[in-house]
C-alpha cells in the first residue's frame, strides 16, 4: 500500500502514489501520551495553530488564502486512541492536474510549513486574545456534549465503568483543565510537540514518491527524538465498577438504554479477529441478533446495535427505547448474549458477518482518509498488512471460536438515560 | 446506450431509458473496488396530495408514509432483505427526503446479486396489515429519538415558521398520531402511484464494466411487467411569499440557545440549467456575505455570537425553497440582530466585485471536485439534479460563467424583511426563570 520512508528517529514518512482520486491528501499525525491535561493543552492548541499564523496573521486572511487555492482543505484534528492523543494536520487539496493553473500542491505544502513552524506569535508566544477566544470555543465544545443525548450517555456510561482512565478521558479534556491553560504552557505544549512527539506523515495522490520525499524533507526538517517502544495499546489496569444499574434523568421523550460489558480481547490479543465476528453476530449489523430480535420481532427499538472498542477491550450495546420498557429490553438483549454463549450460532450468520467485514474494510480503503487511518492502525501490529491476510484470518474462525469471544464478554453495568416523569 | 464524455473532469457517464420508463445511469471509476448503486422514485415526504392511478378524484394520505413506506418495502413474505444484501457482503440502506425516496446499496463483491436484490424488492411491494402495525413501534422511537435531538427540532421548527400551507413544514416522519392512521391499502395506493419506472432513476457508479451492466438491468427489467406509464398529478396548496411566524421558540434541556434565521425564497418555479444557476448563485452569495472569510463572521466570531456550530446553507427544490444561518449562541439577541443587519447591508448596497466572486467561485470549484471522490455524493446528488432536469456534470461550466450581476439578481429571491423569521431552541432552565 504505502511506501514507507524512515526521515529520522521517530520520524515517518508514509507515501501512497494512486490516480484513483482527484485530490491529493496529506496528513501528520503527531502522537502522545493521553492525559486530561494534554488533551485539553493539545485541542485548544490545534485551535490556535489553525486560527491564523506568521503569513496569514488574520483569520479571514488564512481562509481567504485557502479559498485561492482552489478551496483546499486544511484542519487540525484532536484525536485519541487507546492511551495516546493525536493532533492530525490534515489537507486535501485538488490535483493541479485538473486546474487552468498550475503550483497549488506547492503552494499547499508551503502553508503546511508555515501552520506548523510560523505561527501567529507575538514576541515569541502565542497571542493572548486568540488563545483566549480557543480556550473559549474548545470549552463550548466540551459542553456541546451535554445536549447531544446518545454520546452524553455513552460518556457516562464509559465514566461509571472506567473512571480516571484512558478510555473516559474526553478528548478535549477538562473545562478545569482548558481554563488553567495560559500562553505560556501553551507554548510548552507546542514546542514539546514538534521536538517529541512520535510523528506519522501520509501523502496520497498522483504524486512522485522520489519528488514527493525530498519536497518533504527539505520543508519539514523535524529533529530526532526518542520514542519509547510499548505494547500497542496495552490494557490498564482499572478499579471495579461498584454499581451494576444506574439512571440518570434529563428532560427528554426517549430512553438512552446503553450497557457496558469487558472482555480481555483487545485490538493486540490474538483473538482479536474472532472478537470482530462474534461482535458482528451479537449486534454489529442489520442480520445480527439485536437486530433481528429487538428491533424487528419485538418492535422495541429504531435502533439497537453492539460496538466492540477494542483499545480498551469493552463491548457496548446502545439502544433507543421507551423507557418504561427497560427490563424487557435488557432481558431480550441479555438473552441474545446468552445464546452466542450456549453456541447457538448458525454457520449462515458467520458467513454473513465475514462478508460484512470484508466488504466494510475493502469499502474505506475507497478513500484517501480511509487509506491512512487504516493502515496507521495496523502498520505496528502487522507490518506485512493486507486485506487478504485480514480475510483468511476471519474465514477461518469457527462457531466454536465464537462461543468462546461470548463467554469471555462480561456484563458489568446498565445505564438508562431518561425522562424526568420517570422519577 | 448513450456516452458522455466529461473531458475536463476525466468521467465518462452511460446512460440508457429502458422500455418500461426507467432512466439508467452508470459511471465506471477507476482504482475503486465499491460500487454504489442507488435506486430512487421521484416521491418524497411532501407528495401527500395526489390522484392515485385509474381514478380521478384527489387523495390526501396521512403525513410520513412516503417514510413508512420506505421501511416497508424491507420486509417480504419469506423474510428481512437486509439479510440477502448480507449474505452478499453488501451494506443497504434507504432514505427519504422532501422530494425523494431512495434505496441504495455499496458492495465490493457480487455486484450482479446485489443489483438483482435491489431492483427486485423494490419492484415488488409485499405489506399486511399486521406488518404495518407492528412497524409502528419501530418509526414511533425513530420519530421519539428526532424529538429528544435539539439541532433537528431547530431545523423543522424553522420551516415550520417559513411555511403556511406547503407539505415541506410536516416532519418527513410524520407524528406519533399520523403514522397510527396509516393501513398496508393506503401504502399500496402510494406505492403504485409512485413506484412505476418511469418515475424511477438507477444509479451505478463505482467498480462497475457499463456494457455489462446494463445488459444485466436490461434484462431484469424485460421480464417484468408494469402498467402503462401515467403522467402523476400531485397537488399543492399556494403558498404565499411572505412566512407563516415571524418569530418562535421552543424550550429543551439543553446547554446553550441555538438559533436559525430562515429566509424563504420567492423564485421556486425553476427547472433545469436555469435552475442550477439560480441556485448556485445563491450559494455564493451567502458565501460572500455569511463565509469565513467574510467581514459578518470575523465580527462574529470576535463577539462571541457563534461557535464551531455555526452554519449556513440554501436548500431549492420546485416549489420551495429556503436559507438558514445560525449557531449555538450564548448571545442569541446580538446574533439575529447581527444576521439581519448585515441581510439589509447587502440590500442597500451589494458590496461585491469580481474580485470577491473569482475567489468563491475556486472555492466552489475545489468543493466540487473533491466530492467527485465520494461515490455516495455523486450517486444522491446525480439524482437530484436529474429529477429537476439538470445535469451535476454541468457544475463547472455554470460555475465558470457566472458574473456578478447573476449573484446580486439571484439574491433578490430571499432578500425581502417579510420573508425572514427567527426560530430558537432555549435551555429549560431560562425557562423556569423567566
Amino acid at each position: 500500500m504505502f511506501q514507507s520512508i524512515k526521515l529520522q528517529q521517530g520520524i515517518h514518512l508514509h507515501i501512497r502514489p494512486t490516480d484513483q482520486f482527484k485530490t491529493v491528501n496529506f496528513a501528520f499525525k503527531f502522537k502522545q501520551a493521553l492525559t486530561n491535561r494534554s488533551a485539553s493543552e493539545r485541542s485548544v492548541l490545534a485551535n490556535v495553530l489553525l486560527h491564523s499564523n506568521e503569513l496569514y496573521p488574520s483569520n479571514p486572511a488564512f481562509r481567504s488564502h485557502l479559498d485561492e487555492l482552489y478551496g483546499t482543505i486544511m484542519y487540525l484534528d484532536s484525536s485519541k486512541k487507546g492511551s495516546d492523543h493525536y493532533i492530525t494536520l490534515l489537507a486535501e487539496s485538488v490535483n493541479d492536474h485538473y486546474l487552468s493553473t498550475d503550483g497549488v500542491l506547492d503552494q499547499v505544502l508551503n502553508l503546511l510549513q508555515t501552520v506548523l513552524f510560523q505561527p501567529n506569535f507575538e514576541q515569541g508566544k502565542f497571542k493572548e486574545s486568540i488563545v483566549k477566544r480557543e480556550k473559549d470555543s474548545v470549552t463550548q465544545r466540551i459542553e456541546s456534549l451535554y445536549d447531544d443525548k446518545t454520546r452524553y450517555a455513552q460518556h457516562r456510561l464509559i465514566e461509571l465503568m472506567r473512571p480516571n482512565h484512558p478510555a473516559s478521558i474526553g478528548v478535549n479534556g477538562t473545562i478545569s483543565d482548558v481554563s488553567a491553560i495560559t500562553k505560556e504552557s501553551l507554548f510548552e505544549a507546542y514546542d514539546k510537540m514538534l521536538k517529541e512527539d512520535d510523528l506519522n506523515i501520509y501523502v496520497v495522490g498522483d504524486v512522485d514518491v522520489k519528488e514527493m520525499t525530498s519536497k518533504i524533507k527539505q520543508a519539514f526538517p523535524f529533529i530526532s527524538r526518542d520514542i519509547k517502544q510499548k505494547v500497542p495499546h496495552q490494557n490498564i489496569q482499572h478499579p471495579t465498577v461498584e454499581e451494576n444499574y444506574v439512571n440518570e434523568f434529563q428532560d427528554m421523550k426517549q430512553g438512552k438504554l446503553h450497557i457496558g460489558y469487558e472482555t480481555p480481547v483487545t485490538f493486540s490479543h490474538p483473538d482479536f479477529p474472532k472478537m470482530q465476528i462474534a461482535n458482528g453476530i451479537f449486534g454489529g449489523y442489520p442480520h445480527a441478533k439485536l437486530f433481528l430480535n429487538v428491533r424487528e420481532k419485538e418492535s422495541m427499538a429504531y435502533y439497537v446495535s453492539s460496538s466492540f472498542s477494542s483499545a480498551y477491550g469493552l463491548v457496548f450495546v446502545l439502544a433507543g427505547i421507551d423507557a418504561s420498557k427497560q427490563e424487557k429490553a435488557v432481558r431480550l438483549i441479555d438473552e441474545q448474549l446468552d445464546l452466542m454463549k450456549k453456541g447457538e450460532i448458525s454457520q449462515n450468520e458467520i458467513d454473513q458477518t465475514v462478508a460484512m467485514l470484508k466488504n466494510q474494510i475493502k469499502e474505506a480503503l475507497d478513500s484517501a482518509r480511509g487509506q491512512i487511518e487504516i493502515f496507521d492502525q495496523y502498520k505496528d501490529l502487522d507490518e506485512k498488512f493486507s486485506v487478504e491476510n485480514l480475510v483468511r484470518n476471519w474465514s477461518s474462525i469457527t462457531k466454536d471460536d465464537i462461543q468462546d469471544m461470548a463467554r469471555s464478554i462480561n456484563k458489568q453495568i446498565v445505564y438508562l438515560l431518561s425522562g424526568k416523569e420517570e422519577q | 446506450m448513450n456516452e458522455l464524455h466529461f473531458k475536463q473532469l476525466d468521467e465518462k457517464l452511460f446512460h440508457e431509458k429502458m422500455n418500461n420508463g426507467l432512466e439508467v445511469y452508470i459511471l465506471p471509476k477507476k482504482g475503486f473496488s465499491k460500487t454504489f448503486v442507488t435506486f430512487t422514485t421521484k416521491y418524497g415526504a411532501i407528495d401527500s396530495t395526489f390522484v392515485p392511478p385509474g381514478e380521478s378524484e384527489e387523495v390526501t394520505v396521512p403525513d410520513g408514509i412516503a417514510h413508512f413506506l420506505e421501511h416497508k418495502m424491507f420486509e417480504k413474505k419469506d423474510g428481512d432483505v437486509f439479510q440477502t444484501f448480507s449474505g452478499f457482503g453488501a451494506s443497504s440502506n434507504a432514505f427519504t427526503s422532501f422530494t425523494r425516496t431512495a434505496y441504495l446499496f455499496s458492495a465490493t463483491d457480487h455486484l450482479y446479486e446485489n443489483t438483482e436484490t435491489l431492483l427486485n424488492f423494490v419492484q415488488e411491494p409485499y405489506f399486511t396489515q399486521a406488518t404495518v402495525e407492528k412497524e409502528k413501534g419501530i418509526i414511533g422511537q425513530e420519530i421519539t429519538m428526532y424529538d429528544d435531538q435539539p439541532d433537528w427540532r431547530l431545523y423543522f421548527g424553522t420551516i415550520e415558521n417559513l411555511y403556511k400551507d406547503h407539505p415541506v413544514k410536516i416532519d418527513i416522519a410524520g407524528t406519533i398520531e399520523s403514522i397510527d392512521e396509516i393501513t398496508a391499502e393506503h401504502l399500496y395506493t402510494c406505492y403504485e402511484t409512485f413506484y412505476h419506472p418511469s418515475n424511477m432513476l438507477l444509479f451505478v457508479v463505482g467498480a462497475v464494466n457499463p456494457d455489462e451492466m446494463m445488459t444485466y438491468i436490461r434484462e431484469n427489467q424485460n421480464k417484468k411487467e408494469f402498467a402503462e406509464p401515467q403522467p402523476i398529478k400531485r397537488s399543492f396548496p399556494h403558498e404565499p411569499i411572505e412566512v407563516a411566524i415571524k418569530e418562535n421558540k421552543l424550550y429543551m434541556d439543553v446547554q446553550k440557545p441555538k438559533v436559525y434565521v430562515g429566509l424563504k425564497a420567492k423564485e421556486t418555479s425553476l427547472q433545469g440549467e436555469t435552475m442550477m444557476k439560480q441556485e448556485m448563485a445563491i450559494q455564493l452569495a451567502l458565501e460572500l456575505i455569511f463565509g469565513r472569510s467574510s467581514d459578518f463572521y470575523v465580527e462574529a466570531y470576535e463577539q462571541g455570537w457563534i461557535d464551531e456550530s455555526y452554519a449556513f446553507d440554501f436548500t431549492l427544490e420546485k416549489g420551495f425553497g429556503f436559507a438558514i444561518i445560525g449557531s449555538d449562541t450564548s448571545k442569541p439577541k446580538e446574533l439575529i440582530e447581527g444576521v439581519k443587519k448585515e441581510l439589509k447591508k447587502v440590500e442597500e448596497k451589494w458590496p461585491f466585485g469580481q474580485v470577491d466572486l473569482d475567489r468563491v467561485r475556486k472555492k466552489k470549484i475545489g468543493y466540487f471536485l473533491r466530492a467527485l471522490n465520494s461515490v455516495e455524493f455523486i450517486a444522491n446528488q446525480f439524482t437530484r439534479y436529474t429529477f429537476n432536469e439538470m445535469n451535476l456534470f454541468d457544475a463547472v461550466p455554470v460555475l465558470e460563467q457566472m458574473t456578478v450581476a447573476d449573484l446580486q439578481q439571484a439574491f433578490t429571491s430571499i432578500q425581502g424583511e417579510e420573508q425572514q423569521t427567527v426560530f430558537s431552541v432555549l435551555p429549560k432552565k431560562d425557562q423556569e426563570i423567566s
